[in-house]
């Protein structure tokens, strides 16, 4: 458990040097996928095994992974 | 809380009512992102070139530091669950350091943005950044405070203090990761 939240973290780290190394590259619209799917993998994980989500009902799931997916279309239609 | 009770609809991990304020914390910094999105993508040159003047460096360090605090106070749960007061206490108190850090690196880089004229007035790009880094800095404020006393609750009682309400107030603390982790790419990197 406690191996899975540290596995989480690093994860999460790489993800934000992965996002703020591409960021400085010329963004074209798969630059901005990239970060934007990067940002809501850590929206997940944050959610799922930081806040223990993957422990609750799935009503609060699925609002989350309905929420993050809303959010994350928006993002890369108008971006 | 048992695991059984988490899997019923109305005990979500941090409680019921938790749960609606994260919700409805999320969907209104969701609009609000949303709208900054939209509003970017009608002016892209000069929302870009604002964003330039944003220190990328500073947001991924604040990033850092969020992310380490969500980090401890996940292992402050757990430690707390096994009956590990001390552990618990110190997980958490790591947590507070780094939400601190958050706090003092934004407010140094908010003073760099008004030493060089980046206020509210300077464009609607700079009023979106105050107003929603601004809401998010006084949650992440909150957060620190709410964290403190939880800390301060395990020390004092030890098995005494209620699990749901350290579920709650640490489940306030991952809402403040949840809504950087949106705001900071939009921000510093989307424009």
């Amino acid at each position: 458990m406690k191996n899975s939240l540290l596995y989480t973290f690093v994860v999460l780290i790489i993800l934000t040097i992965l996002s703020a190394t591409i960021s400085h590259l010329h963004l074209s619209k798969i630059g901005v996928a990239i970060i934007v799917i990067s940002a809501l993998i850590k929206f997940l994980l944050v959610g799922f095994q930081f806040l223990e989500l993957k422990a609750a009902h799935r009503f609060w799931q699925v609002l989350f992974v309905i929420y993050s997916t809303l959010i994350g279309t928006v993002f890369i239609v108008l971006l | 809380m048992s695991e059984n009770q988490n899997k019923n609809i109305a005990y979500p991990p941090g409680g019921v009512l938790m749960w609606i304020i994260i919700y409805l914390e999320l969907a209104t910094f969701g609009m609000a992102m949303a709208a900054l999105a939209y509003y970017g993508s009608l002016d892209r040159v000069n929302y870009h070139n604002d964003s330039l003047m944003l220190n990328k460096l500073l947001g991924t360090i604040n990033t850092v530091f969020l992310l380490s605090g969500g980090f401890f106070a996940a292992l402050g749960v757990q430690e707390f669950k096994k009956n590990h007061f001390d552990k618990s206490s110190k997980y958490l108190f790591w947590s507070i350091i780094t939400g601190i850090g958050f706090l003092l690196l934004k407010l140094l880089e908010y003073q760099q943005k008004i030493e060089g004229g980046l206020d509210m007035s300077y464009s609607p790009f700079y009023m979106n950044y105050w107003l929603l880094t601004g809401f998010h800095w006084i949650h992440v404020l909150v957060g620190v405070v709410i964290l403190f006393f939880i800390r301060n609750t395990i020390v004092k009682k030890q098995e005494g203090a209620s699990l749901e309400d350290i579920e709650a107030g640490v489940a306030f603390w991952h809402m403040c990761d949840l809504i950087w982790l949106l705001l900071f790419p939009l921000l510093y990197f989307l424009f």
